[in-house]
């Protein structure tokens, strides 16, 4: 996937932990943690309206475009 | 409200029925081996039909004989049709019908539908050429909207469920 999902980055500037997240936003850890490692194929609004009110944040330093070959680079390598 | 789908009759009904057709067609299997191969001789299908020695009457033999021949080629068919079946009627039970094993197995029913119907026109066909008003044949086969209907709809189910299974999937990674 080209996108790359970047909650790992804004919950360490946040201080926050997944749970506390989840707790927040109303979603399962479960599936935080898939759209954390970049397992989900779609977000709602609704979820992204309610991680970037949790996090203060805006649904641009959630996501983030990659080129396809960059992506799987990074993939590689971690 | 409705019923939840697993406790409804239909599903048992269906499954029991599909199990006595599968059954029924290998005793139709046996019944047209024995027709072909076994005791029936020409004498004896000139006798069944009333027929006298002629160009005609070796004519419908032969007929007869090619139409139990497509007839057995019928059999394996009909079994993929009524194996497939179970098998969804079995995902239905087990509350999972809309995977994407379940659009293979209507895209399979669909393709042995379509043959029976193109067997059945061939079959009809060798039935009306025999046809003398001396010796009527009348075979119960041919063209039939319906089981071409049949074959459409089957198709058309086949790319439901495909394109049904691909949404579920999504659907099942959104967050």
């Amino acid at each position: 996937m080209a996108i790359a999902v970047k909650l790992d980055d804004l919950l360490h500037d946040r201080r926050m932990t997944l749970t506390e997240l989840a707790d927040r936003v109303g979603m399962t850890l479960a599936n935080l943690s898939i759209l954390k490692t970049g397992k989900a194929r779609a977000i709602r609004f609704s979820t992204l309206d309610a991680i970037c009110a949790a996090l203060s944040c805006q649904p641009g330093d959630i996501l983030q475009f990659e080129a396809e070959g960059l992506a799987k680079k990074k993939r590689k390598a971690s | 409200m409705s019923k939840p789908v697993s406790s409804s009759a239909a599903l048992p009904i269906a499954h029991a029925v599909l199990r006595i057709l599968v059954v029924l067609n290998w005793l139709m299997a046996a019944v047209i081996l024995v027709l072909l191969v076994g005791m029936p001789n020409e004498q004896w299908i000139m006798s069944a039909f009333k027929l006298t020695p002629s160009p005609d009457a070796d004519r419908l033999v032969m007929a007869l004989r090619a139409v139990a021949v497509l007839g057995l080629a019928v059999i394996p068919l009909n079994y993929i049709v009524l194996k497939k079946l179970l098998a969804i009627v079995e995902t239905v039970r087990a509350g999972d019908p809309f995977v994407a094993t379940n659009a293979q197995h209507l895209r399979a029913i669909a393709w042995a539908l379509l043959t029976l119907q193109l067997l059945s026109i061939v079959i009809g066909a060798i039935g009306r050429s025999v046809s003398t008003p001396a010796h009527p044949v009348h075979l119960d086969a041919g063209f039939s909207i319906n089981g071409w209907l049949a074959v459409l709809l089957t198709f058309l189910l086949a790319r439901v469920f495909a394109e049904g299974t691909l949404m579920r999937d999504d659907l099942e990674g959104t967050v």
